[in-house]
């Protein structure tokens, strides 16, 4: 039961010590107007760092035993979800970082994501950090296992797993349900829906021209083509205003007189 | 087996007795001590014959002729569960869901729950007419959203668009806004429509039809030069046109609705008969496409002689053209057109995510191919309905016309009539009787040969006391033959009255009964006696045999593969006992139909019976002993 506290400057134990009497608080480095329930969970002996303006719900929990935690600025982190794995699942399943077990289809992005935990390992070669960019909001019940990196403004909706090294891209949405593979790789503005793995669609983000059926109709009408449509990009700018309005409200609600109040 | 074990379903009549033989009633009626020699289920209910043997008579003899046999396979076409069937009360029979007929009372979207007139169902394509959509890439609901906070015009008009909040997909994605918040169904046709617009397609359509119908009346002795001249010709014109407006690239309706007038206008030119000047306006269910049919036939050579032996043959039939031009519907696939597809395909805009999947492209218009091109799809309407008796037309269920109410100013259903089957298995007399009851029998593993005790309970809904009558086959058909007794043959159900009737009824008389129930342990079934009784229910007593599997049968050791195998192919080791009803009760003779005109007395009771068959499914028959 972490709350709000100063953060300890760079402490860190010694990560073999896995298992413990009671499970260690991670050391936080928290901004001060984020704001975390009371009922948050912090374990591990990584830092955990929130950025500013962020919103944790209560029973979330980071576990950050394999490596520390980055949440960026602006984020929301539903109730229950999962950042890190629990120690006695992460001594079994952690596979390391070079020998990939997934299938991974493009090599290239696939590749960046594995180099990019190696980079922030800090010495320790087995040493995974976990990065949730800015205004990224991740759902009830959601899992985001080491290694995985959450790009900004993307959605990740509840009971969705995102497995070790797997890259979501900005403006991505992972529809409840459905999950990310192991090294898996989501491009920026796509949306995965369905089942399992699911199905993936490109979200508009440029104006796109009408569709045939449009342009058919017109040339037969004789009639000018229609204006141009506005760019796809305004839907999301109007949801990440939402968004915004949804953290502040938030924040007010979940700790009604605490001291991470901003705005 | 859709249903665990134990179940019950009962058999609708009208798979089996769809005319009564009056020839064969008569014989049995002659013979009435017909020897059955595999219906010896009247030995469990000798006393039942004995006592009642006119109104068995008749029944039996008609419906009964052979034992019901759940593994027979018209019987799937007949067994229902109870809850299914609906009960006709003019024909006073059970009725499935195959001898019922269906009318539709009103269409609706349920998605705005309004209501569509039956006149615009069709021309709406049975889709709602209003804001309702799916989208076209998840199938989700889509919203009506404005854009107007972001595009800076907030004087509430902004454009708006239609959005799926769980894939993200907006009419943006295909670039289409839209200027009104209502009526979108109209909006995007108007956008998408390319039939209706005043062209040159709609012209030289027009002027195609004026050119057939002013032909039409020659057309009859048209040969075929004249028909590939006339083609010559319609195809020189559309192509002078096709000079001026080069590639008139129709549309998916358009170009089927061209395809579609230009061949009424061949049957109609190629048609027949004379003296039909309908045909020219009408498709083929019109009469004149029926007096050419008929004029076909009379030509031919065994009906000529008939109609007075017209023996002049047409000198040459008229044959019918296919689409020539662009203007006639005609599309004809470039050459680019597939290279383009294909090296669209792997392009990176496009990719494995680009491509439309087959679900997707059953809802849209064949030429789609990307996931671009997918438009919003009106939501399909749906239907409430009535549904009437076949024979008698009697309606026996009439929702409210409303979509927003559930209600149902009609509904019969069968349970209100006849008695609710439930079936559980008595737990086994344990070896040490200290205990009272030992565990209840694994229903999935019958061990064979070896006596089961199972409760039938029947709950009655009516409000009068019923009395029935329950017959077995003592060995069920099938190879497996398991031996079946009703303990209790013929006993009686109380009326559904009152709940409180029956508080009352216990506080004064039976502590006995609690007694009993009690004791319910100790109690041994007796041949001849309810098991129990309730207000309006009462339990029977079945002792079951199973049956031997045919391998056990062969040799008890060791069960052969071979005869697993055929006990396992057709659920042969499923233990399913046909149970004949008989049920009769005095029924107040239909108060509300009969005396209004007649204004007799109106609490004479007439005596009222139903029979029919019902199955048990016990449960399942282990192979081994």
């Amino acid at each position: 039961m972490a709350t709000l506290k100063p953060p300890p400057a760079s402490h860190r134990s010694s990560s073999s010590s896995h298992t413990p009497t009671g499970p260690p608080k991670a050391p936080l480095k928290v901004d001060p107007s984020a704001t975390i329930a009371d009922t948050a969970v912090f374990q591990g002996t990584y830092p955990v760092t929130v950025g500013a303006g962020t919103v944790i719900h209560p029973r979330a929990r980071f576990y950050a035993f394999e490596g520390p935690i980055f949440v960026g600025d602006g984020c929301i982190i539903s109730e229950k979800a999962i950042i890190g794995a629990a120690p006695g699942t992460s001594a079994s399943t952690r596979p390391s970082p070079s020998s990939s077990t997934g299938p991974s289809p493009t090599s290239s992005s696939t590749d960046v994501t594995l180099s990019t935990p190696q980079i922030q390992g800090q010495g320790q070669g087995q040493e995974t950090a976990t990065r949730i960019s800015y205004f990224v909001t991740i759902g009830p019940h959601s899992t985001v296992l080491p290694g995985a990196n959450v790009h900004s403004s993307a959605t990740i909706e509840s009971l969705v797993t995102i497995n070790r090294y797997a890259d979501v891209g900005a403006h991505s949405k992972i529809c409840s349900g459905c999950q990310v593979p192991v090294n898996g790789s989501v491009p920026e503005w796509t949306v995965v829906f369905g089942s399992g793995v699911g199905q993936r669609r490109k979200r508009a983000r440029i104006a796109r021209e009408p569709a045939p059926a449009v342009m058919v109709a017109a040339q037969v009408a004789q009639l000018p083509v229609p204006p141009p449509a506005p760019e796809g990009k305004i839907i999301e700018d109007a949801r990440l205003m939402v968004l915004q309005k949804e953290r502040e409200v938030l924040g007010r609600m979940i700790v009604p007189a605490g001291a991470g109040k901003k705005k | 087996m859709s249903r665990p074990f134990p179940y019950t379903y009962i058999s609708c009549p009208c798979a089996d007795t769809p005319v009564p033989d009056p020839a064969r009633k008569r014989r049995s009626r002659e013979s009435p001590q017909k020897p059955t020699p595999e219906r010896n289920t009247e030995t469990s209910e000798d006393q039942g014959e004995t006592k009642q043997p006119n109104e068995k008579g008749q029944d039996e003899d008609e419906d009964e002729e052979q034992t019901f046999d759940p593994r027979s396979p018209r019987s799937n076409f007949s067994l229902y569960p109870p809850e299914q069937l609906l009960y006709c009360e003019d024909c006073h029979q059970i009725k499935c869901p195959r001898c019922i007929t269906e009318e539709i009372v009103s269409w609706y979207c349920p998605n705005c729950l309004f209501e569509t007139p039956s006149s615009m169902v069709r021309s709406d394509g049975g889709r709602c007419g209003r804001n309702c959509f799916n989208c076209p890439a998840c199938t989700a609901p889509l919203a009506v959203s404005t854009i107007e906070n972001v595009t800076g015009n907030s004087s509430g008009q902004g454009p708006w668009v239609l959005s799926c909040s769980y894939c993200l997909w907006t009419t943006l994605d295909i670039g289409i806004k839209f200027d009104k918040p209502t009526n979108i169904r109209s909006q995007l046709q108007k956008m998408t429509d390319s039939t209706t617009a005043p062209t040159f397609d709609a012209r030289s359509r027009q002027g195609s039809r004026a050119f057939g119908d002013l032909k039409s009346p020659l057309s009859n002795f048209a040969s075929i030069d004249e028909q590939s001249n006339a083609g010559e010709r319609d195809a020189e014109q559309s192509s002078s046109k096709e000079d001026a407006t080069p590639t008139p690239h129709l549309g998916a309706e358009a170009r089927f609705a061209a395809l579609k007038n230009f061949y009424r206008t061949q049957i109609s030119e190629t048609s027949n008969s004379p003296n039909d000047p309908l045909s020219s306006e009408f498709g083929f269910s019109s009469p004149g496409a029926l007096n050419r049919l008929m004029s076909l036939y009379a030509s031919s050579s065994r009906l000529s002689g008939l109609y007075g032996g017209n023996k002049k043959p047409k000198s040459k039939p008229p044959v019918m053209r296919e689409a020539l031009t662009a203007s006639e519907g005609l599309r004809i696939a470039s050459e680019d057109t597939d290279t383009a597809l294909i090296e669209r395909i792997p392009s990176s805009d496009c990719g494995w995510d680009g491509v439309a999947s087959i679900t997707q492209r059953t809802e849209q218009s064949p030429d789609v191919r990307f996931v671009d091109e997918l438009l919003p799809l009106p939501v399909l309407l749906r239907t409430k309905r009535a549904k009437r008796c076949k024979s008698c037309k009697h309606i026996l269920v009439k929702p409210e016309t409303k979509p927003q109410s559930t209600r149902f100013r009609i509904r019969l259903i069968a349970l209100s009539y006849i008695p609710l089957p439930t079936l559980r298995p008595l737990a086994q007399p344990s070896a040490s009787s200290i205990s009272g009851l030992g565990p209840t029998p694994d229903l999935n593993a019958l061990s064979p040969l070896r006596p089961y005790h199972v409760l039938l309970t029947l709950k009655n809904h009516m409000f009068d006391p019923v009395r029935i009558t329950l017959a077995t086959p003592s060995v069920t058909p099938g190879s497996v033959a398991t031996k079946v007794t009703v303990l209790c043959p013929q006993f009686e159900i109380g009326a559904n009255s009152d709940v409180w009737d029956e508080a009352l009824q216990n506080a004064t008389a039976p502590l006995s009964d609690r007694i009993t129930g009690m004791r319910g342990g100790e109690k041994v079934p007796e041949a001849g006696k309810v098991w129990e009784k309730g207000r309006n229910w009462t339990t029977v007593v079945l002792e079951v045999v199973p049956g031997t599997l045919p391998g056990t049968q062969a040799e008890d050791g060791r069960a052969s593969d071979i005869d697993i195998a055929a006990s396992l192919q057709k659920d042969e080791d499923v233990l399913e006992i046909p149970v004949f009803v008989h049920m009769e009760w005095d029924a107040e003779a239909q108060l509300e139909q009969q005396n209004v005109g007649k204004a007799s007395k109106p609490d004479d009771l007439v005596a009222r019976e139903l029979a029919y068959w019902m199955v048990l499914g016990v449960g399942r028959i282990q192979a081994s002993l």
